[in-house]
């Protein structure tokens, strides 16, 4: 009975450190910490506004890709 | 007076130059006008971001940006992505903080068609991907430059883009081996704890999987570089460090799985993954250092001419270089670096051509001289008619020549390397000794196979492969800091086992530019019109005076008149000025007498000479003694040199050089290194130029100072950044002390193998022991590394 606990224990810890493990890989692949310098200072530049561009950015990209695409 | 901050760039002026703009102060126009522009494209948030860092004044005068729209500016730079999209990498000049980074990215993202600007902060470097129908590059780059900053074109190169892609691949594979290391760690306390006080199999078999599925990423995900070694290895047949931890760490882990099943016996997952991390580390270590000194050179190299002004049907057009045909004519400006080989057709002015004969005097050519490529304008304005193509002018030939000597370059096997692969096959014969020892004689199977396992465990690599990384990374960090880049680890060890040191004249042991050596005054006179005279012109000649007089307050002159390679003339309050050489003073008719070993420069004012200063090449401060520095290390000093005799043998006197060769070619000097190596010297040469190169690329080691020919600093190994022998004479003691600690550092761990492997011969290995001698080797090496830092004494 006690060795279950134990081996639940390790499971369960194990796979949440998995976890935080792939989304620190992923962070690292899509270049997060490419930068060490603006990583710091993400912070300082992480409001409303910072979403509200990145959004525009999307919305501008699809329509020029769309643009890019149209038959000549 | 009081001081006032402007409000864009906060820095601190007297209040009576400030413009005032409704509450605001501004120190000049350009401030004033980024501030406007902020403001009216709501993007003063800003000023509330950077806070109070001061930023340096927007410059005004740009040249002009529909260049970056040109066919061959595109050809070169700009690269279209999967999407159909632009994308082109820039240097961005000018950012000081966090705040600059958001106002550019802000700035861009705001524009109609740019589609993504991503500025590192630590490196300067943007990349920008747009799309062309919709916005043009030279808007962006105008943009940019409306927001207060400037941005140049870089072609990232291929190498840059793989060095960066190997960086991540490891930052990812160590991350996992970190992360499943550090918890194999903890599992590994409790069955430590349980070796000790008693633990129950069906727990030892529980922490026994949970360790299996920790190791298994590391072994196979982390250790796949070891694999690729391996493989690598067998097929060019030497047994390389990759084998032995590849086969240690692989038969290590079945072993483990066969004890894990078998529900008796130790297993040794927490080894397979130590020993993957830690030599993952020692690898990375090395793959960190080439990576610093690649960046660096970037932001230095970003000047390179890649175009030149071609005069066709009466425009002036910007050509690539590499189309310029044999018999157009190029049109030069002063300051210009001369990119093909050609004829003087019209004007004249002085040509600094000592980055390929090593002569510091600039020489004046006129209409019917010829050009050499890689040579640059001082003051000369001129037309010349091309007589070949840029890949058969001088500068390019040399480039053929260099890729062929770069290709001959020795390579000096590292000490560890070869070190490893003898120990690497010691130990796979010992351990297979062990087994077969252990069989025969009267064994089972089983026990006799752990014992020869045992063998390669216990040989953990782990000192032995960070023997080299890390006192080469401290080595290389202490270098850095003081200017010294090496762009390979390996060079250290290469540098320290020098015999032969061979020094370039011009601009290595000396300045490189002239220096006032001798004054004669004639008549007493007023020192702030020469000053105010010399101030005019950017001659050599003239700026070395400017150094000698530094005037601290300017007079204003009327009628400046520059007069190609004779000197200038200018006049005030009625007077008339005249400064330059004999030839311009007898065209005045002043009798001089022209007779100097220096460049003479005269001093005249209404037709009468008042002063007369001699100017010579003269050896950087610190030659003398760094020099003698060197010699004490038993190295053989050595100077070589394009200029005349007369030159190179009184500035060697000078510094104590006892062997000189004069009147060289680039090809001589690169034929003197291959002399010397063949009689089995390693050679070190230190240049500047381009005639430098060949010699540059030949030698075991070449060292480039930092205001070099880029050219010359792309073929060399080491840079020294703040162009003092000073700095040559450091990075041979710290490439010295490293060596020293590389031999200490593979001296311990052997010793440490010498004595647990008999141990583990005989049998008497247990887990514990294994791990706390491994950890422990491995932290003396790191700490006997650390003191590489010391060899230089402040």
């Amino acid at each position: 009975m006690d060795s279950w606990v134990i081996a639940m224990m390790l499971g369960a810890s194990l796979l949440l450190g998995g976890v935080a493990l792939i989304a620190f890989l992923w962070g690292i692949k899509s270049g997060q910490f490419d930068d060490k310098e603006k990583f710091l200072n993400a912070a300082l530049y992480d409001d409303e506004s910072e979403l509200n561009d990145a959004a525009q950015q999307e919305r501008k990209k699809k329509k020029l890709r769309e643009k890019n695409y149209k038959p000549e | 007076m009081s001081k006032t901050e402007c409000s864009h760039c906060h820095l601190e002026f007297d209040d009576s130059v400030m413009i005032e703009d409704g509450g605001h102060y501004f120190c000049c126009k350009g401030c004033q006008g980024v501030f406007e522009l902020l403001n009216e494209s709501g993007l003063e948030r800003f000023y509330e971001k950077a806070a109070h860092t001061k930023l340096s004044p927007p410059t005004l005068q740009y040249e002009e940006s529909a260049n970056f729209d040109s066919a061959a500016f595109y050809d070169r730079y700009v690269t279209v992505n999967d999407e159909g999209f632009q994308e082109v990498a820039l240097i961005i000049e000018g950012i000081h903080c966090a705040a600059c980074v958001w106002l550019n990215e802000k700035a861009l993202h705001q524009m109609e068609g740019v589609i993504d600007a991503h500025i590192n902060y630590t490196n300067n470097k943007a990349r920008i991907t747009w799309a062309d129908h919709t916005v043009k590059l030279s808007a962006i780059i105008d943009m940019i430059r409306a927001v207060g900053y400037n941005a140049f074109p870089y072609d990232p190169s291929a190498q840059e883009i793989n060095a960066n892609r190997q960086r991540k691949d490891y930052y990812l594979r160590m991350a996992v081996a970190t992360f499943a290391s550090m918890n194999i760690m903890w599992v590994a306390v409790a069955q430590y704890a349980g070796y000790f006080t008693g633990i129950t199999q069906d727990v030892k078999t529980i922490l026994n999987v949970a360790e299996w599925v920790l190791a298994t990423p590391v072994l196979f995900y982390s250790g796949w570089v070891f694999f690729k070694g391996a493989y690598y290895g067998i097929k060019n047949r030497v047994v390389t460090m990759d084998i032995l931890v590849a086969t240690g760490a692989l038969l290590t882990y079945i072993y483990s799985i066969y004890i894990t099943l078998n529900q008796s016996g130790e297993a040794y997952f927490d080894s397979v993954a130590m020993i993957i991390t830690f030599v993952l580390f020692g690898k990375f270590l090395e793959v960190l250092s080439k990576k610093h000194a690649a960046d660096t050179l970037d932001i230095m190299s970003k000047h390179i001419p890649s175009e030149v002004s071609v005069i066709e049907a009466g425009k002036v057009e910007l050509v690539d270089v590499n189309k310029v045909k044999e018999g157009s004519v190029v049109l030069l400006k002063s300051g210009e670096k001369i990119a093909l080989d050609g004829e003087v057709i019209e004007g004249e002015g002085s040509i600094d051509e000592s980055s390929l004969t090593g002569e510091s005097r600039p020489i004046y050519k006129r209409a019917g001289d010829t050009l050499v490529s890689g040579t640059t304008s001082i003051d000369a304005v001129l037309q010349y008619r091309t007589t070949k193509d840029f890949a058969h002018s001088t500068l390019s030939n040399l480039v053929t020549l260099l890729e062929k000597a770069m290709s001959k370059k020795p390579r000096i096997e590292q000490m560890a390397n070869r070190l490893s692969e003898y120990f690497s096959t010691a130990i796979l014969l010992l351990s297979l000794l062990t087994f077969l020892l252990w069989w025969l004689w009267p064994h089972d199977f089983e026990t006799s196979f752990i014992v020869g396992i045992s063998v390669i465990i216990i040989a953990c690599p782990c000192a032995l492969a960070l023997a080299t990384p890390v006192a080469t990374l401290v080595g290389l960090g202490l270098g850095a800091r003081r200017g010294i880049l090496f762009k390979e680890a390996a060079q250290l060890e290469t540098m320290a086992q020098a015999d032969v040191l061979v020094l370039d004249k011009t601009g290595t042991i000396t300045k490189g530019v002239p220096e006032v050596v001798h004054v004669t005054v004639f008549k007493p006179f007023d020192e702030s019109l020469l000053s105010a005279l010399v101030s005019s012109s950017n001659h050599p000649v003239a700026q070395g005076i400017v150094r000698y007089l530094k005037p601290k307050t300017l007079q204003r002159l009327k009628d400046v008149e520059q007069l190609h390679a004779r000197g200038m003339r200018a006049g005030i309050d009625g007077k008339q000025l005249l400064g330059g050489n004999a030839r311009l003073m007898q065209e005045h008719g002043i009798e001089v007498n022209a007779d100097s070993r220096n460049l003479v420069f005269y001093f005249a004012i209404n037709g009468e000479i008042y002063a007369l200063f001699e100017l010579n090449d003269v050896p950087k401060e610190d030659s003398l003694k760094a020099i003698a520095a060197m010699k004490r290390y038993d190295i053989e000093v050595v100077m070589l040199t394009g200029d005349h005799e007369g030159s190179a043998r009184h500035i060697a006197h000078e510094v104590g050089i006892d062997q000189v060769h004069h009147s060289l070619t680039p090809e001589e000097k690169a034929d003197y290194i291959e002399k010397r190596q063949s009689e089995g010297k390693r050679v070190i040469m230190a240049g500047d130029g381009v005639n430098d190169i060949l010699a540059l690329a030949n030698a075991d080691i070449g060292i480039a100072m930092g205001s070099g020919s880029d050219i010359a600093i792309e073929v060399s190994d080491v840079v020294l950044l703040s162009d003092t022998l000073t700095a040559l004479s450091e990075a041979i003691t710290i490439s010295k002390t490293t060596f020293k600690l590389i031999k200490q550092n593979l001296g311990l761990s052997l010793l440490y193998n010498a004595i647990t492997i008999p141990l583990a011969m005989a049998g008497y290995i247990i887990p514990l022991i294994a791990a706390i001698s491994m950890s422990v080797s491995s932290l003396l090496v790191v700490g006997n590394s650390m003191r590489v830092r010391w060899s230089i004494t402040k």
